[in-house]
């Protein structure tokens, strides 16, 4: 007999819910009052659904204007297994005079079991929702009643400040070194062409008669922009005509220079490193604008 | 010291031969110039000009002025080879015969070949000449024969394209220098050259050209010279450069409008290029009463030399007129020397 009421019991316990295609429901919300205009009001859905049977996502509403003043701003479903679980956020763009009672509205979560479609209601939940402001608003003896928010109180950053002035005082120099080399300042470098080539000059000794010519030349070469010849000096002096002042000591050294480099049995004397110096004197008081 | 009273010599006779030149084809000095000195040079010579500018007078007064035997041929589409050799004909008695054509005709002793319109000529002639030109021999009817004073002057005209082969890269680099001959710019020249009827006649004006008759000394001259003008490592080192530049111009810094450097070139200066350069620049040395050669003198000759032997890429081909001088001035004003 007893073993009958427990075999009647326990079938008793087992049926009912067999066919129940949700195991488990719950709606979670967050306090029912204490909201204002411009509020959001999170709604989470947890469902736990027996084999076989999946969430029909269409089903949820769609992201967008539910109605008139209530916005569903986000809708995620996360799934582990046969949980669901359905995270809502709604907005509130209300404006009540006094404190009003609103509901969210419900509506229906479609499960699928093969064919067949189930529904589950998410049942409708009230709340209620202050005004922001008396009805008529006073102004007070100081000023506007309605008044912004205090602006932000901004971080310190006299340090960065610092940092940046020592790194930019610091690059710039070398910026301008750097275009310097690559030749970005050609007016700068042309007007001491010669003021280098003199003191290279300097280094040199009576006997680097090759070296002293070669750096004239180059100086020459860098103030007219492209090689100088002796062939090509009347278009060198029609573009930089104060040189014509010294156009014999130029003859001179080109000749001079021809006949260094290009034939044989030159005898060079001390006086001819003088004669380059001054030369190159003399340059350099042209390049100054002194003569 | 003997050579040099008997260069100094040479070197007047060069200089009245070009004063000669000059008075019979007025208004073309620098094109004279570089005549004189390929022909001094021993080098081939490529005219090249519109029509009726007086190539062909300048090059008859030359190898009249020069002397020796002189040959004439016009190139045309059905020109062969064999013509060049030999022409066949049947004599007053019927019997058919076979004579040396012209080249063959003086033998050893053709001095001047003159090709006109050498681009109307097929490849088949440009091979021939090709070798005649390089090895100053030939073969036929079994045997070589050799010229060894042969200079071949060659002229083309640059208005027509039509009915032409261009020359092979292989033949142009054959020639010492292809020369452009212009249009005298002086008022007076041009003047001069239509109303002066001394202009009219050409065979009268040529025949006033007296035959200096130093020809077949030319060839013991220009060895004289080659030997006898001196080139410092300075000077070679610039003349490395210079051939460098015509490899990869961008290197040295040459820039030109709207190309992309580094691919305007497909083939730069030959190494026989650039003797024939040294050559030329050897023999303006000595016109210029000096020992030794000066940059001033490769640069003197350097477009003459080295225009002919630059070939652009194709896709820059079609501007070749305007990038080839630019590109040449180019390399000049950027190499130094020392």
């Amino acid at each position: 007999m007893r073993i009958l009421l427990i075999m009647v019991l326990s079938l008793l316990g087992c049926s009912g819910s067999i066919d129940q295609p949700v195991s488990y429901f719950n709606v979670e919300t967050p306090r029912p009052f204490g909201y204002v205009n411009g509020d959001e009001i999170p709604q989470r859905i947890v469902i736990e659904t027996r084999p076989g049977i999946t969430l029909q996502t269409g089903s949820l509403p769609a992201k967008g204007s539910i109605n008139r003043w209530l916005n569903l701003n986000q809708i995620t479903v996360k799934q582990s297994g046969r949980r669901y679980q359905i995270d809502l956020l709604y907005q509130v763009f209300y404006a009540p005079l006094e404190v009003k009672s609103l509901t969210l509205p419900g509506f229906t979560v479609q499960l699928n079991q093969g064919e067949k479609s189930i529904g589950q209601n998410v049942p409708a939940w009230s709340f209620t929702l202050s005004p922001l402001r008396e009805l008529v608003a006073r102004q007070s003896e100081q000023g506007e009643y309605l008044r912004p928010d205090s602006p932000p109180p901004l971080l310190a950053n006299t340090q960065a400040w610092y940092g940046l002035t020592a790194s930019l005082a610091i690059a710039a120099p070398i910026a301008t070194y750097l275009g310097y080399l690559y030749g970005c300042f050609p007016n700068m470098t042309r007007r001491t062409v010669f003021k280098r080539a003199l003191r290279k000059l300097a280094g040199l000794s009576k006997t680097d008669m090759e070296q002293a010519l070669t750096v004239i030349h180059h100086a020459l070469n860098s103030l007219n922009g492209q090689p100088l010849f002796a062939s090509r000096l009347s278009d060198f002096y029609r573009r930089n005509p104060q040189y014509l002042q010294i156009k014999a000591q130029l003859v001179w050294f080109f000749n001079y220079s021809n006949r260094y480099f290009f034939s044989d049995g030159m005898i060079t004397v001390a006086q001819d490193f003088q004669q380059l110096k001054n030369l190159c004197e003399q340059c350099r008081k042209i390049e100054r604008g002194s003569r | 010291m003997n050579t040099n009273i008997q260069l100094s010599d040479w070197r007047e006779q060069a200089l009245q031969f070009e004063r000669q030149i000059n008075q019979t084809v007025i208004g073309l000095q620098p094109a004279v110039r570089h005549i004189v000195l390929a022909v001094f040079a021993r080098g081939h010579v490529l005219l090249e000009g519109n029509v009726g500018v007086g190539k062909t007078t300048l090059l008859r007064a030359v190898a009249q002025g020069l002397g020796g035997d002189y040959q004439r041929i016009e190139g045309t589409i059905d020109l062969m080879p064999a013509d060049l050799i030999y022409y066949t004909y049947l004599n007053d008695a019927g019997r058919p015969c076979v004579d040396p054509g012209p080249l063959l005709k003086h033998g050893d002793t053709l001095a001047t070949f003159f090709f006109n319109e050498i681009n109307r000529a097929r490849p088949q002639v440009h091979a021939l000449l090709l070798r005649a030109m390089a090895e100053r021999s030939i073969n036929a009817f079994n045997r070589d024969y050799r010229f060894p004073h042969i200079q071949v002057f060659a002229d083309r005209n640059r208005v027509e394209k039509e009915e032409t082969f261009e020359l092979p890269a292989a033949a142009k680099d054959r020639f010492m220098m292809e020369i452009n001959i212009d249009m005298p710019r002086g008022d007076t020249e041009l003047d001069e050259l239509i109303f002066n009827p001394r202009f009219h006649d050409t065979d009268r004006l040529i025949a006033e050209v007296a035959n200096s008759g130093i020809y077949y000394r030319l060839n013991e001259l220009a060895q004289t010279v080659q030997q006898h003008i001196q080139t410092s490592p300075k000077l070679h080192a610039y003349a490395l450069s210079l051939w460098k530049a015509t490899q990869r111009p961008q290197q040295y810094g040459v820039q030109l409008t709207d190309v992309e450097m580094p691919q305007v070139l497909m083939a730069g200066a030959s190494p026989r290029g650039m003797s024939y350069l040294i050559r030329a620049a050897k023999t303006r040395a000595w016109l210029e009463s000096r020992d030794h050669v000066l940059p001033e003198d490769l640069q003197a000759v350097f477009p003459v030399c080295m225009t002919h032997r630059l070939f652009l890429n194709p896709l820059y081909a079609y501007r070749k007129e305007q990038l080839l001088p630019e590109l040449i001035t180019g390399i000049l004003n950027q190499v130094a020397a020392p």
